[in-house]
């Protein structure tokens, strides 16, 4: 098969809207005024960094992809967790 | 390749589209809100519209597309885990990391309107009330 095919071409135009969408997500994980913005914004930009490995795998037909999407996903909400639990425990301080 | 090869496709590829630009959105919106409460609606869009819709829309494509070889049931079953594990964990994670923000009272409400939370919180709860009202009873 020579050339990409459609489905390639397609992804090819969606990638500049994620890869905007990664960047302004990470404004304001960067500058976030509290840590609860952080994190907000890294666990809302790493479930779409998820989707956008298993669109990846589409692309390059690498299926090595797909477990490290789950992988990921489980991850950030075990970040949510500790971060809360810790927040809640008042040791954090101002 | 099928009709119903084509019409899984072309449906994924509207999803992943419209995961697509609802991912901008939410990227925008988190970064014009201008309240930690506030943000949890863009991070809300964020989720569920950003990373699930696309997912399933990328399993669709991932089942009608025979140029993926023989690996593509894999696939389209990995991402059909991944979004209903993101259904299921996200709200979780953001209502927890809610509580967890509005308890440690780290971030103040404001703008603000009304707070019910904040009043009952700010309460004794019933128990506490009966305790007060025992030891005022009891001295003379």
């Amino acid at each position: 098969m020579t050339g990409m095919t459609e489905i390639q071409m397609f992804i090819l135009a969606i990638l500049p809207i994620y890869v905007a969408a990664f960047i302004l997500y990470t404004f304001r994980a960067l500058r976030g005024p509290s840590i609860s913005d952080m994190v907000l914004a890294i666990d809302a930009m790493s479930y779409d960094l998820a989707a956008f490995l298993v669109i990846l795998a589409i692309y390059f037909k690498q299926p090595i992809l797909i477990p490290v999407a789950i992988a990921l996903a489980l991850w950030i909400y075990s970040l949510d967790i500790y971060v809360s639990k810790y927040l809640e425990g008042k040791e954090l301080g101002e | 390749m099928t009709l119903l090869d084509i019409v899984l496709i072309v449906i994924g590829e509207i999803m992943i589209g419209i995961g697509a630009l609802a991912d901008l959105i939410a990227a925008i919106g988190m970064n014009r809100f201008p309240n930690f409460y506030l943000r949890l609606h863009a991070a809300t869009i964020g989720t569920i519209w950003g990373a699930f819709l696309p997912l399933v829309g990328a399993a669709f494509v991932a089942a009608g597309c025979k140029c993926l070889g023989e690996y593509r049931w894999f696939m389209a079953g990995g991402a059909l885990i991944t979004a209903f594990i993101i259904l299921i964990l996200g709200p979780a994670g953001s209502h927890a990391l809610a509580r967890g923000t509005h308890r440690s009272g780290i971030v103040p409400v404001e703008p603000k309107v009304v707070d019910h939370l904040e009043e009952d919180e700010s309460m004794p709860t019933s128990q506490e009330t009966r305790e007060i009202g025992e030891e005022e009873g009891g001295s003379p």
